[in-house]
């Protein structure tokens, strides 16, 4: 069965193209116009990714993001029509996984869905981290008892870190093994999400023990066994 | 005082009328206090002459109605009269002297009369001997007399006197000036206190009244500095309508226009930049679909016909082509708007330099063109935007590449304590001067009937001197025709530091050989 993609833009003739591109790769897309219809065609569909344009009348892409997040995990990739303004990091603070500038092309926006539909290798083993307990098969991360909900990418995220307690892993290794990015991307991506994760898994966000920053190098996952 | 007479229009101004009056107040006293002595000696010579000639006469009618027998009533009758001579006449301090002539037989018994205090001195010989040769006048000379352990000046008259029996005498009469001297003394210190009262008050005066003129200029003077500094709603007080308030209207009138022009030009200007990152934005949109439906008809283009593959073809380069300079244009409006926000991190510039020469590499060999290197051995570390630096050195080099007529490029880096650097030549057509003014300019190029191999967009050394600025740093160009060109970028080690001279040369080593 071919996965569901939401794509949110309000300019018809690109939401057309786009799912031109999409169906060509496969890929079964569905279309919202604005920002009110995209939430309701999002609980109707419930779709495997969403491709969401920023600006959208209605409500802005940032809200719906926040809105997607609130029930769901689902891979969000924002459509942004610029590189470098604060709604970049607005978009990623507001939960999603990875951004596309606009004008993008074809390949580029299709490796991008690609990377975040791809599920973890199957033979990802179920590792500790910390107090925590991440399973892969059912992506559950417990503590004790008690179930933590993560995306999938924050999952991921975590996950690699915690497959090699050993190793640093710099924000250019993580943007390959985690986001899939085959070459220099934007370095803000890590910071954010590790921002997300640990205000999901820290006990105190401020001082955290499970993902550790390293200074000038990176991250790595927490020794602290509990 | 003097590094004071050069600064302010005031104290020069000052300091001349002081010594302009000064050197007047002077002459006229001189010439005053001059005249003034004369006059007074004039006068008291006449005194002089008249009490001289009364004196004489009483003298002379004394002896000639005595009936003189002997030398003794002759002596008796001098001693008589010439004491009295002292007292009588109107200026009272004079002293009297009988002499006799020499050259004579010795009178047995005569004793020249002479009043009590009298300096010899003060009848000259050569006085006497003018005396002796005049008779019938009087003869006189301006001596100097010791009067309470001071001098003054003095008058000595003498008179040639025939007594009969006795033969001849001289009587002098020695008169001082003290009461002239000290009137004159009297007047000049009264000038000389007057004058300089005069040149304080003259002095003062200039003051003021330069002052009056003065303040307004240089109230004029800051205001234009402060205009000069941006404070363009700086204006000056009107008041009256003498020429200093017409000053301060023009000023203001020329202030208001400048303010109105450099408003209207800011707005203008902003307008500009806003229309083009707007409409820069607004294509953003169409182009993404554009290029989405683009990329998939050439991707099928061997199902197409010949023509219309080809139609493909032309239109997906065009739409790359169109991308670029949307690309380049946004990034532009972004510096106009100052919308720019580098991450400056510390790392070695031979590390971006190396990946810059790598993304161009292709483009070099299909160029036939070799690029040489040349790096320091150690790492040249500065603090800088790895990816503007990077997009930078990639525009010098595919400008280099495109010009360089196939001539090797030379790519130097250097640095010295402060600053780092790279240079980037090319042995190639080279521009004019005329070129070379406008070569940062938007959209410009040498020379547009040349064949565009590289398909720049002609913003690129705009945005380059753009991230120049941005990082504090020198670009800089030297070129000249048929020998190549050279650019050279200068970044300040420290982001917040300031650049005093380029580790390297410009024009370069290498262009000079």
């Amino acid at each position: 069965m071919s996965q569901k993609i939401l794509v949110v833009d309000d300019d018809d003739a690109l939401r057309e193209m786009v799912g031109l591109v999409l169906s060509g790769a496969g890929y079964n897309p569905v279309f919202a116009g604005d920002g009110i219809s995209a939430v309701d065609v999002f609980t109707s569909h419930s779709p495997d990714l969403v491709l969401l344009d920023i600006m959208l009348p209605g409500q802005s892409g940032i809200e719906v993001c926040k809105q997607i997040r609130s029930k769901s995990g689902v891979p969000i990739i924002m459509l942004t029509a610029r590189g470098d303004t604060e709604d970049v990091v607005l978009g990623l603070e507001a939960g999603a996984d990875d951004y596309v500038v606009k004008p993008h092309n074809g390949a580029e926006l299709l490796a991008r869905v690609k990377a975040r539909l791809r599920p973890l290798s199957a033979d990802a083993a179920v590792v500790q981290i910390g107090s925590l307990v991440l399973d892969p098969q059912t992506f559950e991360v417990k503590r004790g008892a008690v179930s933590l909900s993560l995306t999938p990418l924050e999952f991921k995220l975590l996950h690699t870190l915690a497959a090699k307690p050993q190793q640093v892993f710099s924000r250019e290794m993580l943007l390959e093994q985690v986001w899939g990015y085959q070459y220099k991307a934007d370095t803000r991506l890590v910071n954010v999400h590790v921002q997300r994760l640990r205000s999901k898994i820290e006990v105190d966000a401020e001082n955290p023990k499970i993902v550790m920053t390293v200074r000038g190098h990176g991250y790595r996952a927490g020794t602290e066994a509990s | 005082m003097i590094e004071l007479l050069r600064r302010s229009l005031t104290a020069r101004t000052v300091f001349a009328t002081l010594v302009l009056s000064g050197f007047a107040l002077v002459t006229l006293g001189g010439f005053l206090s001059y005249s003034l002595a004369n006059s007074f000696y004039q006068s008291r010579l006449t005194q002089v002459l008249n009490e001289t000639e009364r004196a004489v006469g009483l003298v002379q009618g004394t002896v000639a109605a005595a009936s003189l027998t002997d030398e003794t009533a002759l002596q008796t009758l001098i001693n008589s009269v010439v004491p009295s001579l002292e007292i009588s006449g109107g200026s009272g301090n004079r002293q009297v002297a009988l002499l006799r002539s020499p050259g004579q037989p010795q009178l047995q018994l005569f004793q020249s009369p002479i009043s009590r205090d009298l300096d010899l001195t003060s009848i000259p010989g050569e006085l006497r001997q003018a005396v002796r040769q005049s008779p019938g006048i009087l003869t006189y000379t301006s001596i100097s007399l010791l009067r309470a352990g001071s001098q003054v000046p003095g008058i000595t008259v003498g008179a040639p006197i025939d007594f009969p029996l006795a033969g001849d005498f001289e009587l002098y009469l020695v008169f001082d000036l003290a009461a002239e001297q000290q009137s004159l003394q009297l007047v000049q210190n009264a000038l000389a206190v007057g004058g300089i009262v005069l040149l304080i008050i003259i002095s003062l005066l200039s003051y003021f009244v330069t002052r009056q003129i003065v303040k307004p200029v240089e109230k004029a003077a800051l205001a234009a500095e402060a205009i000069s500094d941006g404070k363009l709603d700086e204006r000056l007080p009107e008041r009256g309508n003498d020429v200093i308030a017409l000053l301060a209207r023009s000023f203001n009138k020329m202030a208001s226009n400048l303010q109105g022009q450099i408003q209207q030009l800011d707005s203008l200007s902003r307008m500009q930049r806003r229309f083009v990152s707007d409409v820069s934005h607004e294509l953003r949109t169409p182009m993404t679909t554009i290029k989405l439906a683009g990329e998939v008809i050439f991707g099928n283009r061997e199902k197409l016909d010949p023509a219309l593959s080809r139609s493909a073809e032309l239109m997906q380069n065009q739409i790359l082509r169109f991308e670029r300079l949307l690309a380049d244009l946004l990034e532009i409006s972004r510096y106009d708007a100052g919308a720019v926000t580098p991450e400056f991190e510390y790392q070695d510039l031979n590390a971006v330099v190396g990946a810059a020469i790598a993304s161009i590499e292709p483009l070099a060999f299909s160029m036939k063109t070799e690029i040489q290197v040349i790096l320091p051995p150690s790492s040249v570390d500065a603090e800088f935007d790895a990816k503007r630096i990077e997009r930078l050195l990639r525009n010098l080099l595919s400008n280099a590449v495109e010009h360089g007529e196939g001539r090797a490029i030379v790519v130097e880096v250097g640095q010295n304590s402060q600053a780092v650097a790279v240079c980037v030549s090319d042995s190639g057509v080279g521009m004019t001067r005329q070129q070379l003014e406008r070569v940062f300019d938007r959209f410009w190029r040498a020379d547009p009937a040349r064949q565009r191999s590289v398909g720049g967009t002609g913003l690129g050394l705009a945005i380059s001197k753009e991230d120049a600025i941005l990082h504090r740093g020198w670009l800089q160009v030297w070129s000249k025709p048929k020998r190549g060109t050279s650019f050279r970028l200068t970044l300040p080690r420290r982001a917040d530091s300031v650049i005093a001279n380029s580790p390297l040369a410009l024009p370069p080593r290498s262009a000079e050989i």
